[in-house]
């Protein structure tokens, strides 16, 4: 999942930036504003963390342009000041959830988390597809009740496949959404990585959870569960 | 003595233009009067003369006058007019046919020359009564003495005064009547003006205008045009310091953020410094509570009443949006026209604070109910504002230790504390109360009273 962070503090920057992705997500940082707005137009982001008190290009003004643009990405907004017009203008001008700070790191990537799976349709923080369970908050995935043991970008993969289940996702896509942007874009990875997968979660070729898609990428082929 | 400018110089006007018109007619009175009888003493004296002219002296020295006289009312008797003369022992030796069976006492014993007035009252009428000594020369070269005296009744005098002042005192109060008519309009259209400053600012008060108009008097200019300074100033002056407030929020909590960022990270290598974040967290909410208190604007002069449920509904919205995984059923009960004078912002944290608790405490319903109870009489009137949810409630010692100055009211509940605690401060910025208790949805209820 890749996000965007625009933040002008460098300290609360690159702490939240190196703990994003340590979690898995792939995170470009902006300092300002006007850096912010270039960087939402250009790379296809999954989520966008915009403190409201940035120089050059006020938070507000950098949510209203990326909805003005047509961009549908969930956003969180960082805010200091706890003021209820704020949030409320914050929130009508496009933004989806906000945080005031100081803030619990495991709150911020919980409300993160809430917003890409809401984003994407999901109610629960848990995906069901028959046997194969995604616990999304937990990073853990299941078949059958038993625990399948994946690295994080190969659960990543998984989940950006499962999130968008039925839909054909190309493996650049998977790459943008993947990898932070200075990472060695190899379509191949995604490959090696798809391969683990399909054995790791159905070692027997009953399930068939990822379909290739030819000359398009890759699709996930369960139907999520009711409830 | 709390009398409109208007009664006060209507009041002093009519006094003074009572007084004057009164002198005045008292004054002209007596002018009028002094000379009505300064002509009836001049008519006298030209009957003397007249007398005179016919009155002959024989050779026996006696006087004689015609029995036709060329004035006709000295031979009708009772006529008004009388005429008697006197010889120098005070007898007398003529009177006129006028007198006929009056005998009127008149001057006698006037020196030769001299003239004597007197007021007599001849037949029951006030009269006045002139005497004229004259002196007449015999054959043999002897002056003989004699007094010529004339009187006149004063009742015609009289009449013609009391018609005169009929005329006077009539002319005088229609002049009063009119002058204070007009006088009033001249009041009412000078203070106009002033009327319509009480009526403008009034407007301002109910929100139908932002400031006062144009085109005012010289005079009051300088009183309006800084009325309207007022009011643009103290909403950016309000703007302005909020904005200060928010800049120093947002430079004493990104330090925070960051230091609680690292406390985390320490925690994960040592998991017994908990504490320190725990102190960060305090002072971030001390910092929010504070800085909110700051930022209440309170009841502010000339402040419009803003309208509620524009605020509550986009409150709702971004709740909504913000706990959209809840599926919140939130019911709004606020009529469309309601109204409160309050600074938006503050009207804002209120319900804000108010319905984020309940949002994050509720099962699954919230209730928002405002009602103003006195806008029967007209008047903007005082403001209910109750919001209910079904979640666990309040823990019972919350209600009674409200307001919580710069403290959680309780760690088992944060949020409801914090949140609750700001609304306390504000409801005391309005002078207003808050209630706290469980509702018929089984959850929190807390209904203030804003007063008018």
């Amino acid at each position: 999942m890749r996000l965007l962070l625009v933040e002008d503090e460098a300290g609360l920057r690159d702490q939240l930036a190196s703990r994003l992705q340590e979690a898995g997500y792939s995170v470009s940082s902006a300092a300002d504003g006007e850096e912010g707005l270039y960087l939402a137009s250009e790379y296809p982001f999954d989520a966008a963390i915009i403190d409201l008190g940035l120089p050059r290009l006020p938070g507000i003004e950098v949510i209203k342009r990326i909805r003005a643009d047509g961009t549908p990405f969930p956003i969180l907004i960082l805010t200091a000041r706890g003021r209820w017009q704020d949030k409320v203008e914050g929130l009508e001008a496009g933004a989806d959830d906000y945080l005031v700070k100081p803030f619990q790191y495991e709150e911020l990537e919980a409300r993160v988390h809430a917003l890409l799976r809401r984003a994407a349709g999901w109610a629960s923080s848990t995906l069901a597809f028959g046997p194969l369970v995604l616990d999304t908050r937990g990073k853990r995935v299941t078949v059958d009740g038993n625990a399948v043991d994946l690295t994080a970008y190969e659960y990543n993969v998984l989940e950006y496949l499962a999130l968008h289940a039925g839909k054909a996702i190309s493996k650049s896509e998977l790459t943008e959404h993947i990898y932070d942007q200075d990472f060695d874009r190899d379509s191949n990875v995604i490959e090696v990585f798809v391969g683990r997968l399909r054995r790791k979660l159905d070692p027997e070729g009953s399930l068939a959870p990822i379909e290739t898609v030819r000359g398009q990428g890759y699709r996930f082929a369960l139907t999520a569960s009711p409830g | 003595m709390n009398l409109s400018l208007q009664t006060r110089l209507l009041f002093a006007a009519s006094l003074v233009l009572t007084a004057f018109l009164g002198l005045t007619g008292v004054t002209l009175d007596r002018a009028f009067r002094e000379s009505a009888e300064a002509g009836l003493r001049d008519r006298l004296q030209a009957h003397v003369y007249a007398l005179l002219a016919a009155a002959e002296l024989t050779d026996e020295g006696q006087l004689q006058l015609p029995s036709a006289l060329p004035e006709a009312r000295f031979t009708t008797p009772g006529s008004g007019l009388y005429a008697q003369v006197y010889d120098a022992r005070g007898e007398m030796v003529w009177n006129s046919g006028s007198t006929l069976g009056l005998a009127p006492e008149l001057p006698q014993n006037v020196p030769a020359g001299q003239r004597s007035y007197a007021n007599v009252r001849i037949a029951d009428n006030d009269a006045i009564a002139l005497g004229f000594g004259t002196a007449w020369e015999n054959g043999t070269g002897k002056l003989l003495p004699f007094t010529f005296s004339v009187a006149e009744d004063l009742g015609a005098l009289a009449a013609e005064v009391a018609a005169f002042r009929r005329t006077l005192w009539s002319w005088l109060g229609g002049a009063a009547v009119l002058l204070l008519l007009a006088q009033g309009s001249i009041l009412r259209w000078s203070l106009r003006p002033l009327r319509r400053v009480g009526r403008e600012l009034h407007a301002i008060e109910r929100g139908q205008r932002e400031r006062l108009g144009a085109d005012y008097p010289q005079e009051l200019d300088p009183l309006t045009s800084g009325i309207n300074r007022f009011i643009a100033q103290e909403q950016a002056r309000l703007e302005r310091y909020r904005n200060a407030l928010g800049d120093l929020a947002h430079s004493l909590k990104t330090p925070l953020a960051l230091l609680r960022g690292q406390l985390d990270d320490n925690r994960r290598s040592a998991p017994d410094s908990g504490g320190a974040a725990d102190q960060v967290d305090r002072m971030a909410e001390i910092i929010e509570y504070q800085l909110q208190r700051a930022a209440t604007a309170g009841r502010r002069p000339l402040a419009a009443p803003v309208a509620l449920a524009p605020i509550v509904s986009k409150v709702v919205a971004s709740l909504d949006k913000v706990h959209h995984s809840k599926g919140v059923d939130c019911t709004v009960e606020i009529a469309p026209g309601l109204r409160y004078r309050a600074e938006e912002g503050d009207l804002y944290e209120l319900i804000g604070n108010l319905l984020d608790n309940a949002y994050k405490w509720c099962e699954s319903r919230v209730i928002v109910h405002a009602w103003q109870p006195g806008t029967a009489t007209g008047g903007i009137g005082e403001l209910r504002l109750r919001v209910e949810d079904d979640g666990p409630g309040l823990p019972d010692d919350l209600s009674v230790e409200l307001p919580i100055r710069g403290q959680r009211a309780d760690s088992a509940t944060p949020g409801h504390g914090i949140g609750l605690a700001m609304v306390a401060d504000l409801v005391a910025a309005y002078g207003g109360s808050l209630d706290a208790d469980r509702g018929d949805l089984g959850g929190a209820r807390i209904e203030l009273k804003l007063p008018d």
